[in-house]
């Protein structure tokens, strides 16, 4: 059984440079303000949720265990 | 209302104080079409943040897709100079358009996250305390050259790999590279002097890395050829291209930061009171206040409408954020230092797909200098009345910043 996460995008921070869309595309999206949202949080790996969190340039994404509120990112 | 504004935007005032001028445009012709270089200068914060994060109406390849020549004008027999120019920006990664551009981004951007920038902390940290000894035994010190030129030099040398006596050669360089941003009609020698000077510079480095990968970011440029993102001419201009985007704007946030805090004795005051807590908010509002980078330029990919006008395909436009960020639909008393303001959307770094690469480096820069200085030299005081700026529409870069302590 995999992790659930609950991801966040803060939009008070987001810039819309959307590289979070290019890693992970059916977890990020962007909205008609063109920043991300995240629309499945479990769309995709562990991994590339992470891995998309952690290239967001002004640090927006917010990764955590949904069962345990553990974060994971930042 | 256009016929009552000048429309030179290099004369001697406007470049002394160019919140005067684009912020006058602001408030009266957001939307405004400059006649003397047949270009849309936009200037207000909504649509500065709108215009950047819709990459597909406006075209970022403006060398290579505009076939108009040069402006301002430039000497007739430098037109093949030109053509050389035009090639070269044309190859940098960020004059490219999706899908180019995110294939060409990817390679790049993992090296610059907030995670692996925060790691070249403690060399900044020591590069800072290393330049302020110098400055602090000499007595004195001109901000530019010995703080602000030397420490992002040092970094992005640091990081490409590039060896310690040679940073002098590239600064060099550089500062030819610059004119890109500049309206003298003669400028092209001194441009594609210092492009071609790069490329010749450059060359062996990309050579070495090819058949030895290192962790240096020359490496990560190189990996690119392999994976087919990237033509070896590609890699060289954005070689130099990080080189010298790599520390010119940063330069611009140091001294324009440094003098901003000598202008504002409150705003030294209160950083002085707790510099470690305060640098980070302190260097967003630097960012805003006299941003490093004035405007950028894009093309029009289709007809655009923006308020009441309409900018046609193929139209040039430039956006810019030195008036965005003194916007007061977004900041109060905007043309007021006040390093408290938080949050801070501010349009320095621009937005979108092309926001700065560099972004997290910079702020790192930023951060650990404005809290040395406060910390070592509490009584800093500007040296000079005769403040100067470069000619570039592009760049807000003081000539020199001389300072004394006592």
């Amino acid at each position: 059984m995999a992790r659930k996460l609950r991801v966040r995008v803060d939009h008070a921070t987001c810039v819309g440079n959307a590289m979070c869309e290019a890693i992970a595309p059916k977890v990020f999206r962007l909205n008609e303000n063109r920043q991300s949202e995240a629309v499945d949080p479990a769309g995709d790996t562990v991994e590339k949720i992470l891995e998309a969190a952690e290239s967001c340039p002004v640090s927006a994404i917010f990764v955590e265990d949904a069962e345990t509120g553990e974060q994971l990112f930042p | 209302m256009a016929a009552t504004v000048k429309d030179d935007m290099f004369t001697p005032d406007v470049i002394a104080d160019p919140y005067g001028y684009y912020g006058r445009l602001r408030d009266e012709d957001p939307v405004h079409w400059n006649y003397n270089y047949a270009l849309w200068v936009i200037t207000r914060h909504d649509d500065v943040t709108w215009l950047t994060r819709h990459h597909e109406l406006f075209s970022s390849a403006v060398f290579k897709n505009d076939p108009r020549p040069a402006y301002p004008a430039i000497d007739e027999s430098d037109l093949g100079l030109y053509e050389y120019v035009r090639n070269y920006q044309g190859d940098q990664f960020i004059q490219h358009d999706r899908p180019e551009h995110l294939d060409m981004r990817r390679i790049v951007h993992g090296y610059f996250t907030p995670k692996s920038m925060e790691a070249w902390r403690p060399f900044v940290v020591n590069a800072v305390k290393e330049l302020l000894d110098a400055a602090e035994e000499k007595g004195s010190m001109d901000v530019m050259r010995d703080l602000a030129t030397p420490l992002p030099v040092l970094v992005i040398a640091q990081m490409m790999g590039v060896p310690a006596e040679d940073r002098p050669y590239v600064r060099e360089l550089a500062e030819k590279l610059l004119y890109i941003g500049r309206g003298e009609y003669d400028r092209m020698p001194i441009l594609t002097d210092g492009m071609k000077g790069m490329l010749e510079y450059v060359s062996p480095l990309v050579d070495e890395r090819i058949v030895r990968p290192g962790d240096d970011f020359i490496s990560v440029l190189a990996s690119g050829e392999k994976k087919g993102a990237f033509t070896r001419h590609q890699v060289l201009v954005n070689t130099s291209l990080l080189l010298l985007a790599g520390h010119e704007t940063t330069i611009n946030l140091l001294c324009n930061g440094t003098l901003a805090f000598m202008q504002h004795p409150d705003q030294w005051a209160l950083l002085k009171k707790d510099p470690a807590g305060a640098a980070k908010w302190a260097t967003e509002e630097c960012l805003r206040y006299d941003a490093p980078v004035k405007s950028i330029q894009r093309l029009a990919s289709q007809d655009v409408e923006m308020r009441d006008k309409v900018m046609r395909k193929d139209d040039r436009i430039r956006w810019f954020i030195s008036s965005a960020n003194r916007d007061p639909n977004v900041f109060s008393d905007p043309d007021r230092f006040d390093i408290t303001r938080q949050p801070n959307p501010h349009v320095a770094f621009g937005n979108g797909v092309h926001h700065c690469l560099g972004a997290t480096l910079a702020r790192v820069e930023g951060q650990e200098v404005f809290k040395a200085l406060a910390e070592r030299f509490p009584d800093l005081e500007v040296a000079t009345a005769d403040l100067e700026y470069q000619p570039s529409i592009t760049f807000r870069s003081l000539k020199s910043l001389p300072v004394t302590w006592q």
